[in-house]
This record gives C-alpha cells, structure tokens and sequence, in this order.
C-alpha cells in the first residue's frame, strides 16, 4: 500500500518536472522567435529606408553595374590646390553631422594648409532634408559672386534656423546681403537650371560612389572610414599626407 | 487571463517594439546610414554623437539587449514563470536611470532631440511601471 502511494507521488512529481520542462522549451522558443522577428523587422524597415532614400532621388541605382567609381577632385575647393593629398567631402547643409565637421574639416586644413587640398561637393539627402537643396543651391549661387565657401560656412552656422522653416529663401537672403552680394542676382541663381544642374552631377557621382550617408570623405580617391573624434580623423590625414611625401 | 499572462504579454508587446526600434537605430548604425528622423528632427545630431557609444559600442545595441533581456523574462513570466520578472526588473532600475541621464544629454548637452530615443525612453518607463504594477519582490523566490 504504502509502496504504492510512494510510486503516485514519484509519478506525480516526475509529470509535474516533464510540464515545467516543457514549458520552459516553448518559452524559449517563444522568446527566440520574438528576437528573430523583431531583427527582422528592423531589418525590413532599414532596406525600406534605403530603397526610399534612392527613389526620392530621383537618379538611377548604380546596382549591378561593373565599374570602378571614380571621385574626381572638381569642385569647391580650399587648401593648396597643388597639394598630392585631396580631400572630397559630400556634404548636406541641413545635415547637422555635416555641421559639425565642418569645424574639423577647417581644423585639419588650417593644420596641412600646404600639404592638403579639400573639394566639397554638394549632396542634399532631399528626402529627408527638405530644405537642403535650396540650401546648396544658394550655396552655389553665392558661388557665382566668388563667396562660396562665405555662404557654406553661413549656411552651416546657421542651419538650425532655416533647417524647417517653410520658407528658407528669407534666411537666404539675409546671408547674400551680409556677404554684400548682388541680391538681384543671387535670387536669379537660386533658381538657375546650370547651378541645378551642377548639384545634380555632384549627387550623380556621390550615388556611383556609393555614397549613402552624410558626410562621406574620400581621401585621395578612397573611401575614408568613419571617424569618432577630430584626433582620428586628423590622424588619418596626416597619415595620408606622410605616404604622399 | 489571469494577472501574469496579462502583464507578462504586455512587457513582452513593449520589449518587441523596444527590440525593433533599438535593432533598426542599430543597423543604420553599423552601416553608417542617416537615420531619417520626422519629429524632433535631430537624430543625426544625437546618434552621431560620443553620447551614442559606450567604448566604441552604439547604445542602440546595448538597448537591444535590454529589450531582448525583458522580453525572455515577461514570456517566461507568460509561461508561469513570474519569479523571472526580479531579473527584468534588476535590469530596468538601472535602465530607467540611464534613460533619465540620456534625456539629459539630449536636452541640455546636445540639445537635440532623436524620435528613436525618445521612443525607447517611453518604452523603459512604461516597462517600469508595469514592473512596480506587477511588485515582483513579493513573489516568493
């Protein structure tokens, strides 16, 4: 008798330990698939990001085409324009990460200005910038009266207040005027197709170079890694500047 | 529905799209992309700063974690396991403070606002809440 409820409770137990077991394999399976999902979705939503931000662009994917892209060192440039080391950004005036390594970028070339060359070239992310190609083309059109680099530096200082207004071209405005522009000429180029045009060519090469975020650098024809500090990247310059010597 | 199932399923719901919003940051992260950020409009600003890394590590990563941490505990918690919401709960205190500190850097250091954190910062305090709802420390261990 005694034997016998000895084995019930033995049976018991062992039934109960089997279901804690069992569950404990469908939680785990559970939270497995919830990861795996989840992962997943993110991972929707990122190629969905990218499939956007190319469509919004309005130029074609360079995807599946066999060429090496070439950076060329046309454009706006600042440095010794002889220098062996050149430095390509692709910049968006209403991109906040563009803003501040604009000071990093200043720093470094005040630090190489004999042995270093930067190019800027325009590559406003429309889709999610709305204003930065208005930006770049005032930009440009300040170009035109040889105060580029007077308004890039204006633009970037100052991108927190025009970066969402609805209007930008009064912000605009007011620059050309501190920089003593031909106003009547100015509000011409904004709208000029040529300086359209010209920012379209930069975003077409930054596109056949792959470039995805910005800004992106290109040292001496190569993709420079990201950087975390002005110290890297001064480093990497420097660097490039020694091999060329 | 008893309590636990209700609650456990409910942390799980808040911890997935915990896992999904730090997942998403993560991997524009490690491959270096602009996040589009709509509201606040200063993701860029934010995760692109020093503030977004830990030794070289993005948070965004260290929230997934996180989230898959709470997530584990509230489908054990499902399964009729509640003892495992201490160990969520372990990981929240300190979750909940280091949000408060980010929202500070947000504010006041970077004075920029990213959509994503703000998002995860709601997310942890309402996980939170859920976990002092729930008093896990007085279930029996």
């Amino acid at each position: 008798m005694a034997k016998s409820s000895n084995e019930k409770k033995a049976r018991q137990v062992s039934t109960s330990a089997g279901g804690v077991r069992g569950s404990m394999v469908k939680a785990a399976l559970a939270i497995l698939l919830l990861i795996a999902l989840a992962l997943g979705v993110a991972v929707f939503l990122v190629h969905r990001n990218q499939g956007l931000s190319n469509s919004n662009s309005g130029l074609a994917s360079p995807t599946g085409l066999d060429f090496k892209p070439v950076v060329t060192p046309k454009g706006w440039t600042k440095g010794n324009p002889a220098a062996k080391t050149v430095l390509v950004e692709f910049g968006d005036y209403q991109c906040s990460a563009c803003g501040a390594a604009r000071q990093t970028v200043a720093n470094v070339l005040k630090n190489h200005e004999n042995e270093l060359m930067l190019v800027f070239k325009q590559y406003p992310m429309a889709s999610i910038h709305r204003n930065s190609m208005i930006a770049a083309q005032a930009a440009e059109a300040a170009g035109r009266q040889f105060r580029f680099w007077e308004m890039h530096d204006l633009l970037f200082l100052h991108q927190r207040d025009w970066g969402d207004v609805p209007d930008p071209q009064t912000f605009f405005l007011k620059y050309a005027e501190e920089l003593h522009l031909d106003l009547e000429r100015f509000k011409q180029d904004l709208w000029s197709g040529e300086i359209r045009d010209k920012i379209y060519r930069d975003l077409l090469e930054g596109q056949l170079a792959s470039v995805r975020s910005v800004p992106t650098f290109y040292l001496n024809g190569s993709l420079m890694p990201r950087t975390q500090s002005e110290t890297q990247f001064e480093e990497i310059i420097a660097d490039a500047i020694k091999k060329a010597k | 529905m008893n309590k636990g199932t209700f609650l456990g399923g409910t942390l799980a719901g808040l911890a997935f799209i915990g896992m999904i919003d730090s997942a998403y940051v993560g991997l524009n992260t490690l491959q270096g992309l602009v996040v589009p950020c709509e509201i606040s409009g200063g993701c860029e600003q934010v995760l692109n700063s020093p503030y977004a890394r830990i030794s070289g590590v993005p948070i965004a990563w260290i929230g997934f974690f996180f989230y898959g941490w709470v997530t584990a505990c509230a489908i054990l918690t499902v399964f009729g396991f509640p003892r495992w919401l201490k160990l969520s709960l372990g990981a929240n205190v300190p979750a909940f403070a280091f949000t408060l500190y980010l929202l500070y850097v947000q504010a006041f250091v970077l004075k920029a606002l990213c959509d994503y954190c703000l998002l995860s910062a709601l997310l942890v305090t309402l996980i939170l809440g859920l976990h002092l709802f729930a008093k896990p420390w007085k279930l029996a261990s």
